[in-house]
């Protein structure tokens, strides 16, 4: 694990990516941080995070699209698989490796907080458990990220794949506002859920009845709640939308309370997303 | 060493490995034979653990490859057939690398790499980045990849693939070397390579295994008749008749006749060395002998005919009742027969 760690590391700053990577971050964060706290005088730097949480769409798809999905291409994979080391050992090399990779721009940044104080008011408290959160939550980001570039040999598609699943965690808040109206929406919106889901169970089993009766099955229970409780389902979606809000428990930390809930939900989201890779990889030596 | 039961790979509906049984004794140098595409790398892949097999076991030193993965797999040195390089290394960088990962203690990998690079001849390679490398010495990081760690079991899927002719010897030398102090399992699809290094050749053809042996026994089971090329001044009557006459000779092809010269192509009896009596039967009938060539069937042709009736019996055998593995070589060397 350690020796896995340690070559992703090397080999992501040998290279330009990495401190393109950290230069970047490094120079949203600046940026941020300027107008935010240095201008704008707010005293609390978890709201200069906030503002660039757009940033990480972008910087993690790219962090992270290597992971797998470079090794399998180029078939370094077998190395590591036919190793005396555990599939987890090999995860967890991994992610550690881009956890510490997000963790060094973070690490500068923590900085910021204490020049602020050296000009003047700084609510350090407040600033560093935003910070702790912006952690976790880049986490978690991450593990969804390295699980992407698991199911693909094609870095372009990981990254792609990883920014659009992100983007969409991002936007589903303003989503969801628009879907409170009805229920219809929401019928409309698990039908459609419905479909990809009967799909994919087709593409997989090959089984065109299979698919065709899970969809009309699943058809025909939605109706019936339709019909009959239609308060559930706005509910279920409202639900459902907010656990794949990835970025939306920050805003705890962005109003100042060092929220335990948020942390839980991100570790749960890494821990999930880390097992998930952990199958993918498992999984692709038996077929 | 190694034990192989009943291994069988399905990918979807193809059947990859198809029921494979056997044993691998230590100290040997096997050689995994077969055309392309004949499983000999998915049965590689599923020795060293990279892939599962659908069914069977197999044991490495009385380790499961599944259930004692790790024991297992640490026993095992595997150059695949794309050497599993990361490029953006040195030789020296990725050799650190992998020893760590194959838990080589700290104060064993300095000597354990300096000696795999002294044997792969990788000595004034260490500092240049593997993409710079060509083929050949890429191949040999692999293979001073796969020696780190001195594992019982090296593993080596199509070695001598890419390399220059004067590596192809080195290689083959250092091959020979480790088989005496590890047990090699190496694959080929050419035949020569397999004879003139294992001890002990496994054919497999269709994900079957169709024979197994010494090079030797093989080849006293399976070289057929002699066959002669002879092109004789005459007629083809003429010729034909003499060569026949000759006590020994089991059948004569007319193969051409062109200005007055014959070409006959004779099947001889096992272990027979007629030359001089043909070429005196066809002088006595006034037929001088312009060419006489021994095309005696080598382990090539008999590779190529084996691995092809398996092709052609598979069909038949899905009427027929399901044939025991170990009678299978019997099988298709009976077949072979009634087609002589």
């Amino acid at each position: 694990m350690i020796a896995i760690l340690k070559r992703e590391l090397k080999s992501y700053y040998s290279g330009m990516m990495g401190w393109l990577l950290t230069g970047a971050m490094l120079l949203f964060g600046g940026l941020y941080f300027t107008a935010a706290n240095l201008q704008g005088g707010y005293t609390n730097f978890t709201i200069a995070l906030y503002s660039f949480v757009i940033v990480l769409l972008i910087f993690i798809p790219l962090l992270c699209m290597r992971s797998f999905a470079e090794e399998k291409r180029s078939k370094t994979d077998q190395l590591l698989l036919t190793s005396p080391v555990s599939i987890t050992e090999i995860v967890l090399g991994k992610y550690l490796a881009l956890l510490s990779m997000f963790a060094v721009p973070l690490a500068v940044m923590a900085l910021y907080p204490l020049i602020m104080k050296f000009l003047g008011g700084a609510d350090l408290l407040a600033s560093y458990s935003g910070i702790v959160g912006y952690f976790f939550m880049g986490a978690a980001a991450i593990a969804v990220c390295m699980y992407i570039s698991a199911l693909t040999e094609n870095q372009i598609i990981a990254a792609l794949a990883g920014f659009g699943v992100l983007l969409i965690a991002y936007l589903l808040p303003s989503i969801q506002t628009l879907f409170t109206a009805g229920s219809a929406l929401a019928l409309g919106v698990f039908l459609v859920i419905l479909l990809i889901a009967a799909v994919i169970v087709g593409l997989r089993s090959r089984s065109v009845t299979l698919a065709a009766g899970i969809f009309v099955v699943g058809f025909v229970l939605l109706s019936i709640l339709f019909g009959t409780k239609s308060g559930w389902l706005t509910t279920a979606f409202t639900n459902i939308m907010g656990a794949l809000s990835l970025f939306e428990p920050f805003l705890e930390f962005v109003n100042g309370l060092f929220s335990i809930n948020a942390l839980v939900y991100y570790a749960s989201v890494a821990g999930l997303f880390l097992f998930l890779t952990g199958q993918t990889l498992e999984k692709r030596r038996w077929n | 060493m190694i034990q192989v039961e009943h291994l069988t790979k399905r990918y979807g509906g193809h059947l990859a490995v198809d029921d494979i049984s056997f044993t691998v004794e230590e100290g040997t140098i096997y050689g995994l034979l077969g055309p392309n595409g004949a499983g000999k790398s998915t049965t590689m892949n599923i020795l060293t653990g990279y892939i599962s097999a659908s069914d069977g076991k197999v044991t490495i030193d009385g380790h499961d490859v599944l259930e004692e993965a790790s024991a297992a797999k640490a026993c095992v040195g595997y150059l695949p057939e794309q050497p599993p390089l990361y490029v953006d290394m040195t030789p020296l960088e990725y050799l650190n690398f992998v020893a760590e990962l194959k838990k080589v203690k700290r104060a064993d990998r300095k000597p354990q790499i300096d000696y795999a690079m002294q044997r792969t001849g990788l000595a004034g390679m260490e500092n240049r980045l593997i993409k710079n490398l060509s083929k050949g010495y890429r191949q040999r990081v692999g293979f001073a990849a796969a020696l780190l760690g001195n594992p019982k079991v090296i593993i080596l899927d199509e070695p001598i693939v890419g390399l220059d002719p004067a590596q192809v010897i080195e290689i083959r030398n250092l091959i020979k070397e480790l088989g005496q102090q590890h047990t090699v399992i190496l694959s080929s699809h050419i035949l020569s390579e397999v004879s003139a290094l294992c001890d002990k050749v496994l054919i497999i053809a269709n994900g079957k295994l169709v024979a197994q042996g010494t090079p030797e026994e093989l080849s006293e089971q399976l070289t057929g008749d002699v066959t002669l090329q002879i092109t004789a001044l005459g007629e083809a009557q003429k010729v034909v008749a003499a060569v026949n006459s000759v006590q020994g000779v089991k059948q004569t092809v007319l193969e051409q006749e062109q200005n007055g010269e014959t070409s006959v192509s004779v099947t001889v009896e096992q272990g027979k060395d007629l030359r001089a009596a043909i070429s005196a039967a066809l002088a006595m009938a006034e037929c001088p002998v312009l060419a006489l060539n021994t095309v005696s069937m080598t382990l090539e042709d008999v590779f190529l005919q084996i691995t092809s009736q398996t092709e052609e019996s598979d069909a038949e055998e899905e009427l027929q009742e399901p044939v025991d593995e170990q009678q299978e070589p019997a099988d298709t060397q009976a077949h072979e027969e009634a087609q002589e």
